[in-house]
């Protein structure tokens, strides 16, 4: 018989038998294996988080053959290792993630070493603007997927009905699945593959939110109450160059107020390195103006 | 009886998704059986064929069960064979002219395929769940299919598109549902003797 729902069903396991030809195991990853996706000729992507400490992992190809792949790179904000196999097979066949839509089927696929493809199916929720992860990193688009993530499903492809890769998948908050959009995977594969890291600026501080109390921050001519309070200056760091001192609290930079963590971070990006910014901070109850050279955050 | 294609005549392009499952859950449901334990527990079961049901072993729990089918029918069913390991269990009806069950070898599935579910969970009798399979068959006599099920849905059928049994589902496993294949199911049958008594 055929009929909708047959050509549906043939639809969606074709998407998976296309996309799964680019699909790959890393048995070593996590608990108890992950996948990886074949960006390129000779490249394939995983999950940062779960080959910590790897500087090579033996992966499964699509065709079932093992092989060493080297970590060429690895960037833990936006959570994408970067690993040369040569030989591996065709690259997956990347979307223009700009062109999802929300309500649109999506697949997790994913590949483990015995029982070999996977997949998961749901749908995109919702779609947002750029957002930073909690390690600062920028991400291109927010796609919240409505999609029940399985063992082994992160560094695996997010791909459209068609079979085409949206992003890489892995862990969000919750047990629920995050994307990492093609355009930003794209964007980093190509600095990993450059510089084996992603640049990021750096002050050299630890930082802690604080709310000043009312009257205060107006006192300081400050729109906001929040700052962000020093609480560790690194020995020979940009901001101790500077003259920051443990107990400063920083309620500007480059003129513009912080609300929050992230909003140092957004001031930090890579463009910056090298670069003088000026730091508003409040000590003794004064408001004080450094000039502080942007550095870049040391490999851990 | 083979397919499906008596109740889902009109199926072609242009039908909604919808449609599409709600005329596969109607023809399933009428191949799904609600089984009553001695406990006040509630299962489903498949007609395999004409007086015969399969069901899962933890649902086929005592020696007779009281039997309710699609169309109303009510009947008391014998246990005829029971193996916990693969959690199985067959059921004889002394019921006539009942519609069978189209089987499907579970091993022709592919990753991705829809997979729809009926079956009786405490807040729904002929209740129909969907989903794709999550992973082709290995050497194991399990499927696993990304759908949700629940309690009531044990020994009830997982189908494809078509609306061909492939499994009958079992258990839930890390969020995934679990069936025992068809081609498990016939094995057991032909073992414990049942295929050629019925």
């Amino acid at each position: 018989m055929r009929g909708f729902l047959v050509d549906f069903s043939n639809e969606l396991a074709n998407a998976v038998e296309r996309a799964g030809a680019s699909v790959i195991s890393v048995p070593e990853g996590g608990r108890e294996g992950v996948s990886g996706t074949i960006w390129r000729e000779g490249v394939a992507i995983t999950a940062e988080h779960t080959i910590r400490g790897l500087d090579e992992v033996t992966v499964v190809l699509p065709s079932g053959e093992t092989a060493k792949a080297v970590v060429a790179g690895r960037d833990h904000g936006t959570d994408i290792a970067v690993l040369k196999v040569p030989g591996a097979g065709p690259g997956a066949k990347l979307a223009d993630e700009t062109q999802a839509r929300v309500g649109e089927i999506v697949l997790s696929v994913g590949r483990r070493k015995e029982e070999g493809l996977a997949a998961t199916y749901g749908l995109i929720s919702a779609i947002g603007g750029p957002w930073r992860t909690g390690q600062g990193a920028r991400i291109d688009r927010w796609l919240r997927l409505d999609l029940n993530p399985f063992p082994g499903f992160s560094g695996g492809p997010v791909i459209n009905a068609g079979g085409e890769v949206i992003g890489m998948a892995t862990s969000g908050p919750r047990r629920t699945a995050a994307t990492i959009p093609t355009s930003t995977v794209n964007r980093v594969v190509d600095q990993l593959l450059e510089r084996g890291r992603i640049a990021r600026g750096y002050f050299g501080v630890g930082i802690q939110p604080v709310v000043f109390p009312e009257g205060t921050a107006r006192g300081l001519g400050m729109e906001g109450e929040r700052g962000l309070l020093v609480v560790m200056v690194e020995p020979g760091g940009s901001a101790a160059n500077a003259g920051v001192l443990l107990g400063d609290i920083v309620v500007r930079v480059d003129g513009a107020e912080l609300a929050g963590m992230q909003s140092l971070q957004a001031v930090l990006d890579a463009e910056k390195i090298g670069q003088s910014v000026s730091v508003d901070l409040v000590r003794g109850g004064e408001l004080l103006k450094l000039n502080v050279v942007v550095g870049e955050r040391p490999e851990k | 009886m083979t397919t499906a294609t008596a109740v889902n005549p009109e199926a072609s392009s242009g039908i909604t998704i919808g449609y599409s499952v709600g005329s596969v859950a109607e023809w399933l449901r009428r191949i799904t059986v609600c089984i009553r334990g001695p406990r006040g527990t509630r299962g489903s079961g498949v007609i395999w064929r004409d007086g015969l049901i399969v069901t899962n072993a933890h649902v086929a729990v005592g020696k007779t069960h009281a039997i309710d089918f699609y169309d109303g029918t009510k009947a008391r069913g014998q246990l005829l064979a029971r193996d916990s390991e693969t959690d199985l269990a067959a059921i004889s009806v002394d019921v006539s002219g009942l519609p069978a069950a189209p089987i499907r070898s579970a091993r022709e599935l592919r990753a991705g395929e829809i997979v729809i579910a009926v079956g009786n969970p405490w807040d729904g009798e002929g209740a129909v769940s969907a989903g794709i399979l999550h992973r082709a068959a290995g050497k194991q006599p399990v499927i696993f299919a990304d759908i949700r099920l629940a309690p009531g849905n044990s020994g009830g059928p997982l189908a494809d598109a078509h609306g061909n049994v492939v499994g009958i589902n079992s258990a839930i496993f890390r969020g995934l549902g679990c069936a025992v294949t068809s081609d498990a199911v016939v094995k057991f049958l032909t073992e414990a003797g049942v295929l050629e008594a019925a």
